[in-house]
């Protein structure tokens, strides 16, 4: 039983013992820190991507809800920064619960009123009528908490979480319900399986995965706007590695956001409009020549992708 | 017929529109323990659509429907198979990406929740002759396999109960011999059926207990005998 999970957990330790060394011998920790801010979201999005097909164009909205939920736990509660990641993650879960309903839309629909969505909360955390609890546009200052290193081995904890989360998935009984409610709805449930129970559940951990890495980010940064965490490049980001590295594997969207987030790192920051073309040239072609991703070249040759 | 089984299947009087179109207008049929009943009727009777209603992929809308002392009438389709129903699909529809094992394994953890589950799915597998493709993906079954498939897929949710859609139609006469075969020895395992088959022939394989339907309602209940000489019934399937 435990033995198919081997491969996702040899994965999981690689990425894990490169994140423990790299920092010796590579000193840029805030760019460390963003690609596994990045292969955290990559594999939340991959939960609910992945697993049952919706493409929630407002990922970005729980990555918000994380970063404020912690935030207000924080300056207003006077909750430590840890529990305060931890209840950033609950505020995400919470907006999942409201949105549940969206799952009733498709395709299309569903990705542009989830995209709505994710705006609707940006106005309302924005808003100054709200100063007194989200600062409204005047952004957030954690500043008093502020601590680099500990932020850090969280949000490693953090993407630990969800590739465990992910590794649960591809090779439990839960995961194969959700693909084969993705292949045909109605098989599924005559085989006994709750559609809309595990659904809403691979929603809520998508959710929950997106909150605590937006309120990692928020601790991480210390000042934030909500234009900074609601910011529509982190849902289109996600997107485009996933897209990029392939769905439904624990490796797939790691390899997505580590070659592509490199890449933007070392040529995109500099030239950021060259970047955002090349972005989406690589849209167009991945869903044109490549839909499921580099992985899927590797399955197609009977590969096994952890 | 077995006069003294005790009722488990009893619908009355079930309605389903597609629009202001009634697909089915009161039907009323019921299955004892253990039962096998046939379903006949000609194309568009309304013989799918009952299935389909009964199962929970379409929402009845009138009528009722109980099943083992409860009502069953407007639950989704997983509460349903979990209380014993179970059905197979006219066209199948396969979990085409997946194995074969993986689609009847699912069946046996999420629609039967007891029992061993390996073991449960070896013996569906076995009885309907598949498990030497068990690591086969499902989209490389034949069409004929595929059925045989979603009928593993049922059996392993350990169904009281069977709807069984046309699983006969584009079979040779060998094929027929033995999926009638099969049927009777899952029937000896205690499973009621409801088969609905457009050929009264091979419904008599099976059961001298036959239902006719025609336009969504029913037009005849009695052995297959009778029902060669009851001059409506005649009328609807020559009539065509
Ligand atoms: N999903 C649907 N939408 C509209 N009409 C349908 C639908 N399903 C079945 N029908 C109609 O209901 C009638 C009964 O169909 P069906 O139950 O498939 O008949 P049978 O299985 O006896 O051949 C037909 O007239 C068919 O066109
Ligand atoms: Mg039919």
């Amino acid at each position: 039983m435990l033995r198919r999970y081997f491969p996702s957990l040899g994965v999981i330790l690689a990425i894990v013992a490169i994140l423990l060394c790299l920092p010796h011998f590579y000193s840029n920790q805030s760019f460390l820190f963003n690609m596994m801010l990045y292969l955290a979201l990559a594999e939340g999005l991959n939960i609910i991507y992945g697993f049952t097909g919706y493409l929630p164009f407002g990922y970005v909205g729980f990555f918000g809800a994380g970063a404020y939920g912690a935030a207000i736990a924080i300056t207003l509660l006077h909750i430590s920064p840890f529990f305060g990641v931890i209840i950033g993650g609950i505020a995400a879960v919470l907006i999942g619960i409201i949105l549940i309903p969206l799952l009733r839309l498709s395709g299309a629909y569903f990705a542009i009123a989830n995209l709505a969505a994710s705006q609707a909360l940006y106005f309302v955390v924005a808003n100054p009528s709200l100063e007194k609890i989200t600062q409204g546009p005047y952004g957030i200052d954690l500043s008093s908490v502020y601590n680099a290193d500990a932020s850090y081995y969280t949000m490693l904890g953090v993407l630990v979480f969800a590739m465990l989360l992910v590794a649960y998935m591809r090779n439990s009984n839960f995961g194969l319900s959700l693909l084969a409610i993705k292949e045909d709805q109605v098989t599924a449930s005559l085989a006994g399986v709750n559609v809309v129970k595990a659904r809403s559940i691979a929603w809520m951990l998508s959710a929950f995965v997106a909150g605590l890495s937006g309120a990692a980010f928020g601790w991480y940064t210390a000042v934030f706007y909500p234009s900074t965490v609601f910011s529509l490049d982190v849902s289109v980001f996600t997107i485009v590695f996933v897209l990029f590295g392939g769905i439904g594997t624990v490796a797939g969207p790691l390899v997505g956001t580590l070659i592509l987030y490199s890449m933007y790192n070392f040529i995109g920051i500099s030239t950021p409009q060259y970047f955002q073309l090349f972005y989406g040239l690589l849209i167009i072609v991945l869903v044109l020549f490549l839909p499921d991703g580099v992985a899927s070249i590797l399955q197609k040759g009977k590969v096994y992708v952890p | 017929m077995c006069p003294n089984g005790k009722h488990l299947l009893k619908v009355e009087g079930l309605v389903k529109k597609f629009g202001g179109f009634r697909a089915l207008n009161g039907v009323n049929i019921d299955v004892r323990e253990g039962q096998i009943v046939g379903l006949a009727g000609p194309n568009g009777s309304g013989k799918t659509t009952l299935i389909n209603v009964i199962s929970g992929v379409y929402r009845p809308d009138g009528g009722s429907v109980e099943f083992d002392g409860r009502s069953v009438y407007k639950l989704p389709s997983h509460k349903i198979v979990r209380m014993g129903i179970n059905r197979t699909f006219q066209v199948p529809k396969p979990l085409a990406g997946l194995t074969v094992w993986e689609n009847v394994k699912l069946g046996a953890v999420y629609g039967s929740r007891e029992g061993n589950r390996r073991e449960t799915v070896r013996q569906a597998l076995e009885i309907v002759q598949l498990h030497n493709m068990k690591d086969s993906v499902s989209a490389d079954l034949t069409f004929a396999q595929q059925k045989l498939l979603g009928l593993a897929t049922a059996l392993a949710t350990k169904p009281k109960m069977l709807l069984v859609d046309e699983i006969a139609a584009g079979l040779s006469h060998q094929e027929l011999l033995w999926i009638a075969e099969m049927l009777l020895r899952i029937q000896k395992t205690g499973v009621a059926m409801i088969v609905v088959e457009h050929h009264l022939g091979f419904i008599d394989t099976l059961t001298s207990d036959v239902v006719v339907m025609n336009a969504g309602a029913n037009l005849f209940r009695g052995s297959i005998q009778e029902a060669a000489q009851n001059d409506e019934v005649v009328e609807v399937f020559l009539g065509r």
